[in-house]
C-alpha cells in the first residue's frame, strides 16, 4: 500500500491507526481536510495529503490548529464533510472555535480527531482530551484499534449529520501508531460546491443567539445519549467464560485488560464503551446491577469511573466500583499489560502466576536520547549564541527540533511551555531580569503562533533578541509545508509568505538575516543584536539537513576528518559543539565519515583548524 | 502467539523492518499488531518497535516476554534486556552507533564480548549476526535492516514459510527487488545450522 487510496474495496491491510481513518474519511465522502502536524496525529493529515488532488477533496496543513478548525467549520455549514486533525495539545489552540460549533452545531459531517499522547512520548504535557466532550457538549467516540479507527471515522460522520453536531474522534499513541488489520470498503466521490443556506439567528453567536443554542446543545446531547445506548460501540465483550466480575473499559485500556485477563485467566464480563460521551447511562446501570465488583479500567484520568461512582449513587445502585480511586491504576502515563495484569488480580483476588525473571541491563548503559542531526543548523547557530553570550542569558524556547538545544553541551533552553510560548514569556523574562534574554522560535512555530507575540513586544517594547531558526520546514514531525513554504502537498498552488515582511509588518526595525553554517557571522550579529536598546530580531536561516539537496555523494558540501597531527585533544567539538558524526574514544575524536553531512561547522568550530574537509 | 521486539537506532529502517514481519504473517493468514515510535525517532534516539503476532489486542510486550529480540544495534540490545528472560531468542546485529553520550560523557561502549556476556545471563538463545557486513557482501549496503529480518525467518522462530517474508519484502518495499532478496538470503542463510539449537 502506497497511498490509502490503494487498497481495493474488501481487502484486508496492515494500516496504522491513523491511515485507517485517512481511509475512511475518502469512504464516507469527505470534501475538506486540514490539520497542523503533531505526533501521534500527524500521519492522518500526511496520507490524505498525499492523495488529495486525485480524491478531488480540498486538503490543506493550515497556520495552526484553530485555523484548520474554522476552515473546517465554513466548509461543515454549507453541507460539505469535514475532517480536522491534530494532537492533544493542538486542541487547546482550536477550542475557541470548537466549543461555540457545538452551539452553532453543522450540516455536514464534521469529525475533529484528537490523538493523545499519555506518557508525553512527544508532548509537553499528557492532557486528556476526554475532558473536551464534558467540557463542550460534544460526541466521544474511541477507538481501540486500527479497524474501530476506521469503522468510527465513518460512522462519527453520519453521527455528526443525525445531530448536526461535531463529533470528538480521540485515540492515543497505542492507537494511532499501531499497524493491525483493517477491512476497508468503497471510496466515494468527493462532493462538489455546496450553497450556503442563510441563517444568522443560528451561525451568528451573539449573546442573544448563543443562550437559544445552548439549550438546543442540551437537547442534542439527550438525543445523543440514546444513540449512545444503541450504539454497537459500546458493546458487552467477554473474558474467558465471562461472569459476575465486571470490567468496565475503553481505548486502548480494553486492548490490555482483554490480554491481561486472558493472561490471569479470569473470566469477567467486559463492558468497552467506544461511544463514551454522552455515557449509555442505562446500558451503564445495568451492568452495575448484574456484576460485582466492577473494576474500571481507563488510561490517565478517572473521567468514566466518576461518571460511573455518581450515576450508582444516583440511581441508588450498590456495588463495588473499584478504579483509580482505590489506588489500582495510576493518574499519569499509559498503561500497558503488566499494569492492568497487577490492577485485576488485585481488584479480583488473584494470584499471579511466576513468570521467568526478566533481564535487567547493565549499570550506566549510555543513554541514546534524540539529538540535532549531523548538519543540523540549530546545532551551528547554538553554538554561535553560547559563544556571543558566553552562557550569561536567558533563553525562552519553542517547540520543534530546535527543543533539544535544551541538553547539554548546548542548553539553550530555559522556559517552554506551549507553542509561540519562546516570545510571550521572552517579554516577561525581559521585563523582570537584568540579564539579557534570547527566545528561540522555529519557522513553522512562528506562522503558528509567534506572530502576536511579536505584536506585543513591539507594541509594548519589550527589550530581548528574537532568534527565527528558519530551517525551511516543519522538521520534527515529517517535513510538512508551511506557509513560508513555496510548496503545498501535491497538485495544490501555494503563495510562500515572506518572515522578513511579517517581521517588519509587526514593526521590528532592527533585522537580520545570517546564515547559520558562517559561524563567525552568526556569533558577531548575535553580539550585535544584544547591543541593540531595542527588539532585535535575527533570522537563522538553512535549510534541514535531512531534506537539503544532496549530490550524489550524500554530501551538502564536502565530508569532514579530524587531522590527529593537529588535533590539540581541547574537546571543543564535542564538549562545546555536537554532532551525531563526532564522536571521543579514549580522548581521540574522529569523524564517521558515513554519518557526516558535510557541513563545514566543526571545522569553523575546531580552535586549532584541526578539523578539515576532504578533497574527492 | 510469538511476540517480536525490534529495538535500535533511528534511522536503520526498524519500523520498515516491522512492516515486514507484519506483511509476512499477514499473508500466512494470521493475526498481527505493529507498534512503533514515531517522531523523535529519526533524531538518533533509541527505537523500540513490536511485533505482535497471535490474537492479541494490545500492542506492547511486558517486561521479560518478548519471544524474540531483533536487535539492529549492539548498545540497543543491552537496553532490551528487561524484555527477555530464559525463553527469549535474542538476535543481536553486530552493528555499533556510538551514542554522543559516550563522547561527551567519556563513557565506555560495550564490546562484543560484554553484549555476549550479559545477554547469555538472561538467555542462552543468542545470535550475534554482521549485518552491516552480510548487507555489503550483497552488495546493498544500506540493507542491514533486511539482513535481519532474513535471520529472523532462517531461524524459524516465527513459524512462518520463507515465501511469506519474500512476498512481504516486495510489498513493503516495491523497488530494487532483486538486490533486497539477495540481502534478505545473507541474513537467512547466516543462521543456517543454528536453528536446531536456537
Amino acid at each position: 500500500m502506497r497511498t490509502v487510496l490503494d487498497p481495493a474495496p474488501g481487502t484486508r491491510i496492515l494500516m496504522l491507526g491513523n491511515e485507517a481513518i485517512a481511509r475512511a474519511a475518502l469512504e464516507a465522502g469527505v470534501g475538506v481536510a486540514t490539520t497542523y502536524p503533531g505526533t501521534p496525529a500527524s500521519e492522518i493529515g500526511d496520507a490524505l495529503a498525499q492523495v488529495a488532488g486525485r480524491a478531488g477533496i480540498y486538503f490543506e496543513y493550515s497556520t495552526n490548529e484553530m485555523v484548520a478548525t474554522e476552515v473546517a467549520i465554513g466548509a461543515a455549514v454549507s453541507g460539505v464533510r469535514a475532517l480536522v486533525s491534530m494532537k492533544h495539545v493542538g486542541l487547546n489552540v482550536a477550542a475557541d472555535a470548537l466549543l461555540t460549533f457545538a452551539y452553532t452545531g453543522t450540516k455536514g459531517g464534521f469529525v475533529l480527531v484528537t490523538a493523545d499522547d499519555p506518557s508525553c512520548h512527544s508532548s509537553q504535557n499528557e492532557q486528556d482530551n476526554r475532558y473536551y466532550s464534558l467540557l463542550g457538549g460534544l460526541p466521544l467516540l474511541e477507538p481501540s484499534s486500527p479497524q474501530e479507527c476506521y469503522e468510527m471515522t465513518k460512522e462519527g460522520f453520519e453521527l455528526s449529520e443525525r445531530l448536526e453536531l461535531p463529533v470528538l474522534l480521540r485515540t492515543t499513541t497505542r492507537v494511532s501508531h499501531v499497524r493491525g488489520p483493517v477491512v476497508v470498503g468503497e471510496l466515494r466521490a468527493a462532493p462538489g460546491k455546496r450553497g450556503f443556506v442563510k441563517d444568522p439567528g443560528r451561525f451568528v453567536t451573539v449573546p442573544a443567539v448563543a443562550r437559544e443554542r445552548h439549550l438546543v446543545l442540551l437537547k442534542k446531547l439527550a438525543e445523543a445519549e440514546e444513540l449512545a445506548e444503541a450504539s454497537r460501540f459500546n458493546r458487552m465483550d467477554r473474558a474467558g467464560s465471562g461472569g459476575k466480575r465486571g470490567i468496565v473499559t475503553a481505548s486502548a485500556a480494553y486492548d490490555y485488560a482483554m490480554d491481561a485477563a486472558e493472561e490471569l485467566g479470569l473470566p469477567a464480563d467486559v463492558l468497552k464503551l467506544g461511544f463514551s460521551h454522552p455515557l449509555p447511562s442505562k446500558k451503564v446501570i445495568d451492568f452495575l446491577r448484574s456484576h460485582d465488583p466492577v473494576l474500571v479500567l481507563e488510561e490517565l484520568e478517572p473521567i468514566i469511573e466518576t461518571s460511573i461512582r455518581a450515576l450508582a449513587q444516583r440511581t441508588d445502585t450498590r456495588v463495588r466500583i473499584l478504579g483509580k480511586a482505590e489506588g489500582l491504576l495510576p493518574r499519569s502515563h499509559e498503561l500497558d499489560q503488566g499494569i492492568v495484569e497487577r490492577a485485576m488480580a488485585e481488584a479480583f483476588g488473584l494470584e499471579q502466576r511466576p513468570r521467568p525473571a526478566a533481564g535487567t541491563p547493565p549499570a550506566d548503559l549510555p543513554v541514546r536520547p534524540p539529538v540535532l542531526c549531523a548538519g543540523c543548523p540549530h546545532s551551528a547557530t547554538y553554538f554561535a549564541v553560547n559563544k556571543a553570550t558566553n552562557r550569561k542569558a536567558i533563553f525562552a524556547s519553542d517547540i520543534g527540533c530546535y527543543t533539544l538545544g535544551v541538553s547539554p553541551p548546548y542548553s539553550t533552553a530555559d522556559l517552554l511551555v506551549c507553542m509561540g510560548s519562546s516570545i510571550g514569556t521572552a517579554g516577561g523574562l525581559a521585563k523582570v531580569n537584568e540579564q539579557p534574554v534570547i527566545a528561540f522560535i522555529g519557522d513553522s512555530t512562528f506562522f503558528h503562533a509567534g506572530i502576536p507575540g511579536l505584536i506585543n513586544a513591539v507594541h509594548q517594547r519589550h527589550r530581548f533578541l528574537l532568534v527565527i531558526l528558519d530551517n525551511r520546514t516543519t522538521a520534527m514531525t515529517g517535513h510538512q509545508p508551511h506557509p513560508g513554504s513555496a510548496h503545498g502537498p501535491p497538485g495544490s498552488e501555494v503563495v510562500p509568505i515572506s518572515i522578513e515582511d511579517l517581521v517588519k509588518g509587526c514593526g521590528v526595525k532592527w533585522l537580520r538575516v545570517v546564515d547559520p553554517y558562517d559561524v563567525k557571522l552568526t556569533t558577531e550579529t548575535v553580539k550585535e543584536a544584544l547591543r541593540q536598546d531595542q527588539l532585535a530580531v535575527i533570522i537563522a536561516r538553512r535549510e534541514c539537513a535531512l531534506i537539503a539537496p544532496r549530490d550524489e555523494h550524500g554530501a551538502i558540501i564536502k565530508k569532514h576528518y579530524i587531522d590527529q597531527e593537529a588535533c590539540k585533544k581541547c574537546r571543543t567539538c564535542v564538549d562545546r559543539f555536537q554532532c551525531p558524526a563526532i564522536f571521543s574514544i579514549d580522548n581521540v575524536q574522529s569523524i564517521d565519515e558515513a554519518l557526516c553531512a558535510g557541513c563545514g561547522v566543526c571545522a569553523q568550530v575546531c580552535p586549532y583548524g584541526a578539523i578539515k574537509g576532504r578533497e574527492r | 502467539m510469538t511476540d517480536v521486539y525490534l529495538v535500535g537506532v533511528g534511522g536503520q529502517g526498524i519500523i520498515t523492518a516491522s512492516r515486514m514481519i507484519g506483511q509476512a504473517a499477514l499473508s500466512a493468514g494470521k493475526h498481527v499488531l505493529l507498534s512503533e515510535t514515531h517522531g523523535m525517532a529519526q533524531r538518533g534516539g533509541s527505537v523500540v518497535c513490536t511485533a505482535r503476532i497471535g490474537d492479541l489486542h494490545s500492542p506492547l510486550i511486558p517486561d521479560g516476554r518478548a519471544d524474540v529480540i531483533l536487535s539492529f544495534e549492539l548498545l540497543e540490545t543491552l537496553r532490551a534486556l528487561p524484555k527477555a528472560s530464559r525463553s527469549t531468542l535474542v538476535i543481536s546485529s553486530s552493528e555499533r552507533i556510538v551514542p554522543v553520550s559516550v563522547s561527551t560523557k567519556r563513557l565506555k561502549y560495550p564490546s562484543v564480548q560484554d553484549v555476549r556476556a550479559a545477554v547469555e545471563m538472561v538467555t542462552e538463545k543468542l545470535v550475534i549476526v554482521d549485518a552491516p557486513r552480510l548487507a555489503l557482501q550483497a552488495g546493498v549496503p544500506m540493507s542491514s535492516n533486511i539482513v535481519m529480518v532474513g535471520a529472523l525467518a532462517g531461524t524459524g522462530a516465527l513459524g512462518l514459510a520463507r515465501k511469506h517474508f519474500e512476498a512481504a519484502l516486495e510489498a513493503v518495499i516495491p523497488r530494487k527487488i532483486p538486490e533486497n532478496l539477495r540481502a534478505f538470503s545473507a541474513g537467512f542463510d547466516s543462521v543456517k545450522g543454528l536453528a536446531e539449537n536456537l
